[in-house]
């Protein structure tokens, strides 16, 4: 899922080692990355990397790939080990923050000398965490400033709207209110706290704002180069568990470039904890489990030293693992998570592929197997099958066939179409607004767009329609329906009832027509088709009104029926 | 050597005159000029005939001309009348002369010195001269004889005589081109015509009168032109890209997977990411990915066990798990939606039962929000499903994999990449090698992780798969717009070859 650029020189220099970039190809997967694009720019080789692991946002920067790459190429083994030293700066969190933003959890990383490349890598990581993992900085949302400008203690405290600072990229004091309102991030993000009574805000000793989280940082401290030396990091959301993991991560890598990390003390009304807390997680694994459901044939110490190259550190007692793994880490949820660990160290290309031999009988659906006899007849009759799609609008359904949306007796036009659409709530665009519940339409638009084509133009689709079913368990269903249309210059209400009769004729089936009125149709010329005294369908001639509304200067008899009542189970 | 009775009756015609002017070849044969023309430059083709041609330009009389040849020049015309009666005004010769020839017989006989012309009380007389009583025959008057003979002269014999142009401007001749055409026997064609050829009529159409009374045994069968264009035409057919998905369909019962099918395109979330372990925070979630419905908005839940495993599994964990860690909402659950994949099929068919072992797949319409263009969609069609077996594991994964991709894409090889899926874990995504293509993402799968089977009541390996169709399709259908997978363009469905 989340895509970032990473250049080939940094990832060297984080490894310690260079490869081809065709070994690159292959290091990637170690890292459940695929690498998607390769270029050159300013003399330097750049790879996009694709990240598959929405849970795994250590291996979102080139730090996290080469830290994972060096471990599984057993220049690393077992846990890493990152040292962390109290500082004595500490952080107090405001109770009246509990409906707004309530956590935040800090960190500090000291002695950077961050290049370009690596500053780049800093807010990449930054900005993919808080959009995926924190799902677009609801859940999660990162500062990163300027310690040196800082001075602690520091408050995060809920703030009046009113309140005023300079925002990342301004040059004037805005107030929180002006900010949501006219910064193009408070405008993007603003909605995470609109509604709230008062605007969290990160403040220092002195008054001066670091940011208004989630939404933007100080111009004053949010501003980090390459000249910057010590970071103050800030994770805010609504899950204690969630941020610290983020933070491991976002410390961690800046870890990996050679800073060290600084903990810092953060208060709340009725507790405090020290933050970031890089104590390694505990999970318990049978390495039988792993064995059996990887289908291959390794020993306890393979398996162990396969996981020592995902960052584990394994204790092991009588085919049960104690495993440790990295405080970066939160996706191990159950032993299948060490499975797959296990099979990409191992490297999924090295493994055999073998077919299970199982004893099963294939077989098609018959229903489906009907509508497949059902289409080769079609066929036979000379039509062109089409295959339109399921999405529409109530324009294409109603309006354009000249019937008034939600006024006619539809019960009359038995289901042709019925009185109520199945629609989305949220539509790309209004064209694909809602599911077609009758076919004709779908081939009045085919042929609307096919008016310079030769005629005759005869075609058919067997198509599902969706209609509204109370008792059914999604209040819907899909029922599959034939439509035939013919269009040209003497076609008539008799083409398609032979067609009709034949298709009728050959399913072994009586039918009846009752005429009725239906404003798509021409009067006297349509008629409800009656199976069994079930009304299964409808046939006509198509009123000019309706082939005006789609443009089409050409006469156009039509019908379409339901399959299911036509139905029955097959001889064989 | 094949020839059609056409060309046997020109061929031993013109054994009979060996050499001999088309027409008269023409006239011999009792054919139409037409087809004694073809006949010849077939026979010609054939070494048996050679056909000669001389351009030559001819003069002929014109109508005027002819009618001088009938009833004599207009001065000989004034000139008898004159021999009788020695002197004439212009009035007298009316009776000879039509109103056109009158005017310019004045200047003719002058000329000529036939006739003398003087003014006798304000009329014109002519008077005969010597030369007038004892006037012979001319050029012209030769000339216009041998015209009259012979209908077409070569100029060159005329102007012998005198100048064409002379004859022109009195309008008696006038010239043209005219090929003569000469046919003469080769002596390929004298050996086969002298052996004897035997004669059939010829006829174009075989009748139902010629069956019947049995005359097509005494009848030679006009030869067609078979490499003659012709109009195309188109059949009734199937939509090519369905009639793709037919195949798979057909190749994927043949590898022994049952085909499962649902009453709706429309899903509870329940089904489509519920049921499936996808946590309700899960961005593929997000409004912005996924349809949710105006009307109607909401369905019903399952039965109450199933909902409460479900729940279970995603908030403290099921089968070892720790689960997601979250408040699990049922009416998120019930909210409804296109089905927006086709796992939410092997969801249900898992709860509701399955064989053990089996193979379950299903060729299923699904919807997401993209905008249609060139490379999306907004549906199309998702082929996947589930092997489920009591001792399935990774091998077998990618064995199943590796079978899809040789026995669908035709690929020779393959390549594993990690991946990830909310619902299956470990996840692989697969490259196939196709001979035209490159490597091209053909699949994805993974073991369903026991969360979601456990919490549907299966406890058993269950490996899902699917695979994409869509690049292949294209390829198949030689097409680069994916647009035209659901094409409305009636000209390109007409003209599309078959797929098999």
């Amino acid at each position: 899922m989340p895509k970032f650029d990473v250049s080939k020189a940094d990832l060297e220099r984080l490894v310690g080692k260079s490869f081809t970039v065709e070994e690159w190809e292959d290091l990637f997967l170690y890292a459940k990355c695929e690498l998607d694009d390769v270029w050159e720019e300013n003399g330097q080789i750049y790879f996009k990397a694709d990240s598959k692991d929405t849970n795994r946002p250590d291996l979102w920067s080139a730090e996290g790939i080469a830290r994972q790459i060096r471990w599984a190429l057993g220049m690393a083994k077992g846990l890493p080990r990152y040292e962390v030293e109290k500082s004595d700066v500490v952080v107090y969190v405001d109770e009246k923050l509990k409906d707004i933003r309530p956590y935040g959890v800090y960190a500090i990383v000291e002695g950077l000398s961050l290049d370009d490349e690596a500053l780049k890598q800093m807010i990449n990581l930054q900005e993919k965490v808080a959009l995926t993992f924190g799902r677009r900085r609801r859940e999660v949302a990162i500062g990163i400033f300027d310690f040196d400008k800082v001075k602690p203690p520091i408050y995060y405290r809920a703030a009046e709207k009113t309140e005023k600072f300079v925002p990342l990229g301004f040059e004037e004091k805005m107030s929180l209110e002006e900010i949501l309102e006219k910064h193009e991030k408070g405008k993007e993000y603003g909605h995470l706290i609109k509604d709230k009574p008062y605007y969290p805000l990160l403040v220092d000793s002195e008054g001066n704002v670091l940011s208004m989280p989630p939404i933007i940082n100080s111009e004053l401290t949010g501003r980090v180069t390459t000249e910057t030396r010590n970071v103050f990091v800030d994770v805010t959301g609504w899950d204690l568990n969630k941020i610290m993991l983020a933070l491991n991560v976002v410390v961690t890598a800046l870890a990996e470039r050679g800073g060290k990390i600084k903990s810092v003390k953060v208060v709340y009304g009725d507790f405090e904890i020290e933050t970031p807390n890089l104590t390694p997680k505990e999970f318990e694994v049978e390495f039988e489990y792993i064995r059996r459901l990887a289908g291959i044939d390794l020993s306890d110490e393979e398996i162990k030293e396969l996981l020592e190259r995902m960052f584990y550190e394994v204790e092991l007692e009588n085919g049960k693992a104690k495993l440790k793994y990295p405080a970066f880490r939160d996706d191990i949820m159950h032993a299948r998570d060490v499975l797959e660990d296990v099979l990409i160290a191992y490297g999924y290309n090295e493994i055999k592929p073998e077919e299970p031999k199982l004893a099963v009988q294939g077989r098609g659906d018959k229903f489906v197997e009907f509508e497949d006899t059902v289409r080769e007849l079609m066929v036979g009759y000379g039509l062109q099958e089409v295959m339109t799609f399921n999405l529409t609008n109530r324009e294409a359904q109603y309006t354009k066939m000249n019937l008034d949306f939600g006024e006619h007796p539809f019960e009359e036009y038995g289901h042709h179409p019925p009185a109520r659409l199945v629609e989305i709530e949220n539509p790309i665009s209004p064209k694909w607004s809602a599911l077609r519940a009758w076919l004709i339409p779908s081939l009045m638009e085919f042929l609307s767009q096919n008016t310079h084509e030769e005629y005759p133009q005869r075609i058919f689709e067997v198509g599902k329609t969706t209609l509204i079913n109370e008792n059914k368990e999604t209040k819907t269903v899909s029922e599959s329906k034939l439509a035939v249309a013919i269009a040209h210059p003497r076609v008539t209400f008799t083409e398609v009832k032979e067609i009709l009769d034949s298709v009728m004729h050959h399913l072994g089936l009586e039918y009846e027509l009752k005429e009725i009125e239906h404003n798509s149709f021409i009067p006297g010329r349509v008629g409800k088709i009656i199976v069994n005294g079930q009304e299964v369908g409808i046939i006509g001639e198509i009123h000019p009104k309706v082939l005006e509304n789609w443009g089409i200067e050409m006469p156009v008899a039509a019908f379409e029926v339901f399959l299911r009542p036509l139905y029955r189970e097959p001889y064989l | 050597m094949e020839l059609s009775y056409q060309e046997k009756l020109t061929l031993i015609k013109l054994n009979e005159l060996k050499k001999a002017k088309f027409d008269e070849l023409v006239e011999k044969t009792g054919l139409d000029q037409v087809a004694v023309m073809r006949a010849v430059l077939w026979l010609q083709s054939k070494g048996l005939a050679r056909l000669h041609e001389k351009s030559e330009r001819i003069a002929k009389l014109t109508e005027t001309g002819k009618k001088y040849a009938q009833i004599g020049l207009p001065e000989w015309r004034a000139l008898k009348v004159l021999r009788k009666k020695g002197k004439v005004t212009l009035d007298d010769l009316k009776e000879v002369l039509s109103e056109d020839e009158l005017k310019p017989i004045v200047g003719l006989l002058r000329k000529e010195g036939w006739a003398s012309i003087r003014k006798e009380d304000g009329k014109l007389v002519l008077e005969i001269t010597e030369n007038g009583l004892k006037a012979e025959e001319r050029a012209i008057d030769r000339a216009l004889k041998l015209l009259a003979e012979k209908e077409a002269i070569p100029v060159s014999e005329i102007e012998e005589i005198i100048k064409v142009n002379d004859l022109k401007r009195r309008k008696i001749a006038e010239e043209d081109i005219v090929t003569e055409r000469t046919v003469e026997i080769t002596p390929e064609g004298e050996e086969l015509a002298n052996k004897g050829l035997e004669l059939k009529e010829e006829v174009s159409t075989l009748t139902p009168e010629l069956i019947k009374s049995g005359k097509w045994r005494e009848v030679e069968f006009k030869r067609f032109n078979i490499q003659a264009p012709v109009r195309r035409i188109y059949p009734g057919k199937k939509q090519p890209y369905r009639a793709f998905l037919d195949k798979i369909r057909r190749r994927l019962i043949e590898m022994g997977f049952i085909e499962m099918t649902v009453d709706s395109l429309i899903e509870t979330q329940f089904w489509n990411f519920d049921a499936l372990f996808q946590p309700q925070n899960h961005p593929a979630r997000e409004w912005t990915d996924t349809y949710q419905l105006k009307y109607p908005k909401s369905g019903y839940l399952p039965n109450k066990e199933l909902v409460e495993r479900v729940k279970t599994a995603h908030e403290r964990g099921l089968a070892g798990s720790r689960g997601w860690g979250y408040v699990w909402s049922p009416e998120r659950a019930m909210l409804l939606m296109p089905r927006a994949h086709g796992t939410a099929l092997s969801g249900r068919q898992l709860a509701k039962g399955v064989e053990i072992p089996g193979k379950y797949f299903t060729i299923q319409r699904v919807f997401r929000p993209d905008v249609l263009d060139r490379t999306h969609l907004i549906e199309f069609n998702q082929v996947d499903g589930f092997v489920v077996g009591e001792d399935l594991n990774f091998r077998h994964l990618l064995g199943i994999l590796k079978r899809f991709a040789v026995e669908i894409a035709g690929a020779k090889k393959v390549k594993f990449l990690p991946d990830y899926y909310p619902f299956t874990e470990p996840s692989v995504q697969m490259s196939a090698y196709h001979p035209e293509l490159g490597w091209v993402e053909f699949g994805g799968a993974g073991i369903f992780r026991e969360e979601m089977t456990r919490a549907l009541g299966i406890d058993v390996p269950v490996i899902a798969w699917g695979i994409g169709i869509d690049r292949l399709a294209m390829f198949k259908l030689g097409i680069d717009d994916i647009r035209y997978l659901f094409s409305y363009d009636l000209g390109w469905l007409r003209e599309a070859r078959l797929v098999w």
